[in-house]
C-alpha cells in the first residue's frame, strides 16, 4: 500500500511536501480541505503533519477514525489539537522553552522510554529532541516511546511527546507533539530534518508493509 | 485609514490574532475572522487584510484575483512567511539558501521606514544570541517596490512594500512581523507597525 500526506496549503507544508528532499517518498499529496474518504482506499499510513488547520481536522475526524478502523496507520504530529478528534487522548500544554540548548550544560528533559522500538533503529533518539510545546496522556494501552518528567512549575505530571497505540484501533495511532514539517520548511532547526531524514523512510516502509483488515 | 484591519485566523488559539488586536494601538480597530469565511467577507468594509505566515496560500491563490482588486481600489494587505503560492500580485515565490551562516542570516537595513524607526538590525538579527527568528527568506523585488531590509545580502529583500494601484502590500518574508518586539529596539515594531497601519498619511 501507499503513503499519503496531508497538505494544509501554507508555504512550509509546501516546501517539506513538495521540496526536493523529500517529495519522492509521498505516493500522495492530499489537500486537507479536499480530503475524501476515496483518498485512502489503497493507503496503509496517513501522514497528519504538524499544524494542520485543528478545524478541518475535527470536520473530518469520522475519516481518520474510519482509516483505523481498517487496520491502517495514522501519525499524527504535533500542534494538531489531536485530544479533539481522536478519542481518550489528553494534552497539557506548556510554555515553550526554545532556548534549553543555550544553558551551561544543558541536558534535554525528553526521555527514550522505549529504545527497542522498530522506529528508533530509523530515527535516532537525539534526533527527536528539540522544543515542544506541551505533553500527551495517551489512552490506555498505548506505548509511551519518548516523554518527559512532570513540570516543574506543577502543571503537569509529565507526559508523552511520542507514543504508539496499538490497542484504542484495529488499526495503529502513532501521535507526536513534535512539529518538524513548520520547521523543516522554514529552514530553521537541523535537528528537525535529520528527524524527517529518518522518519519519512520508516514511515514509507509502515506503509507499503500494510494490509488491510478484511 | 479609517476602516479597520481583518485579521485571518487559521484554527489555532494562538494564531487568533486576539494578542494583536489587543494591542493599545490597535484600539479596536483589528477585526478577526477565520480564513476560510474569506469567500463571504465584504472586502469594502476593511482598509487592511492581515495574513499570517501560517495562512493556507494555496486557498488564497486562488483568491488572488480578488486581492489584487482589494489592493487596485486602495487597500492594504501585511503578509508574512515565505510565498509558495503567489498570491499577491507582482510577488513571485520565496527564496531561501540551502544552509545558511551567519552572515547569510544579519538583517540589513536598506532604507529607514517608519515602521523600523530605531529598531536596529542587530537587535532584529538576534534573540539571545541567536540568529534567525526574525526571517531567513527573500523574494524578488517587483518593480516600484521598495526594499527596506534585506537578510545576509542586499538583494535578499525580506522586507518589501509594494505600491499596487491604490494601495500597497508590505511583505515580511519571515516569523509574523506582529510576534515580535522582545528587550531592546525591536519592542518599537509593533507599535509602529500599527501606527503606519492606520495612518492614512502613511502612504509607501
Amino acid at each position: 500500500m501507499t503513503l499519503a500526506v496531508l497538505d494544509g496549503g501554507t508555504f512550509y507544508h509546501h516546501a517539506t511536501i513538495h521540496g526536493p528532499r523529500y517529495r519522492e517518498l509521498f505516493d500522495r499529496v492530499i489537500y486537507m480541505r479536499e480530503l475524501v474518504p476515496a483518498d485512502l482506499d489503497d493507503v496503509g499510513l496517513l501522514l497528519v503533519p504538524d499544524r494542520i488547520n485543528p478545524d478541518l481536522l475535527r470536520a473530518q475526524s469520522d475519516i481518520f477514525t474510519g482509516f483505523l478502523a481498517r487496520g491502517l496507520t495514522l501519525v499524527v504530529l504535533g500542534e494538531n489539537q489531536v485530544e479533539t478528534w481522536l478519542p481518550g487522548i489528553a494534552w497539557s500544554p506548556r510554555p515553550t522553552n526554545f532556548w534549553w540548548w543555550l544553558e551551561r550544560d544543558a541536558v534535554p528533559e525528553q526521555r527514550l522510554v522505549a529504545p527497542d522500538h522498530e522506529l528508533f533503529a530509523a530515527v535516532p533518539f537525539t534526533d527527536t529532541v528539540w522544543h515542544y510545546h506541551g505533553v500527551l496522556t495517551p489512552p490506555a494501552g498505548a506505548r509511551t516511546l519518548i516523554d518527559v518528567p512532570p513540570d516543574a512549575q506543577g502543571r503537569d505530571q509529565g507526559g508523552a511527546l511520542l507514543y504508539d497505540d496499538r490497542s484504542s484501533f484495529p488499526g495503529r495511532a502513532i501521535v507526536a507533539t513534535l512539529d518538524p514539517f513548520y520547521h523543516h520548511g522554514s529552514n530553521f532547526m537541523p535537528a528537525t530534518t535529520r528527524f524527517l531524514d529518518g522518519f519519512l523512510p520508516w514511515a514509507r516502509q509502515v506503509a507499503t508493509e500494510a494490509r488491510p483488515h478484511a | 485609514m479609517t476602516k479597520p484591519a481583518l485579521y485571518f485566523s487559521f484554527g489555532h488559539p494562538e494564531g487568533s490574532g486576539a494578542g494583536l488586536a489587543a494591542r493599545s494601538g490597535a484600539a479596536g480597530r483589528i477585526e478577526r475572522c477565520d480564513i476560510y469565511a474569506f469567500d463571504e467577507i465584504d472586502l469594502d468594509l476593511y482598509g487592511a487584510l492581515l495574513i499570517s505566515m501560517h495562512a493556507d496560500q494555496r486557498f488564497l491563490a486562488g483568491r488572488a484575483e480578488r486581492i489584487e482588486r482589494f489592493l487596485l481600489e486602495g487597500g492594504t494587505v501585511v503578509a508574512n512567511g515565505h510565498v509558495a503560492y503567489p498570491f499577491l500580485p507582482g510577488i513571485g515565490t520565496a527564496r531561501t539558501l540551502p544552509h545558511y551562516g551567519l552572515d547569510d542570516l544579519r538583517i540589513l537595513r536598506l532604507v529607514e521606514h517608519p515602521i523600523w524607526a530605531g529598531v536596529s538590525g542587530e537587535d532584529l538579527t538576534f534573540r539571545r544570541g541567536v540568529a534567525g527568528f526574525y526571517g531567513r527568506s527573500w523574494h524578488e523585488l517587483p518593480p516600484g517596490a521598495l526594499a527596506i531590509n534585506a537578510v545576509g545580502a542586499p538583494d535578499r529583500v525580506l522586507d518589501i512594500l509594494h505600491p499596487v494601484g491604490r494601495g500597497r502590500v508590505l511583505l515580511h518574508g519571515g516569523n509574523d512581523l506582529w510576534q515580535f518586539g522582545g528587550p531592546g529596539s525591536t519592542a518599537r515594531l509593533v507599535p509602529q507597525f500599527l501606527e503606519w497601519l492606520f495612518t492614512p498619511e502613511s502612504r509607501p
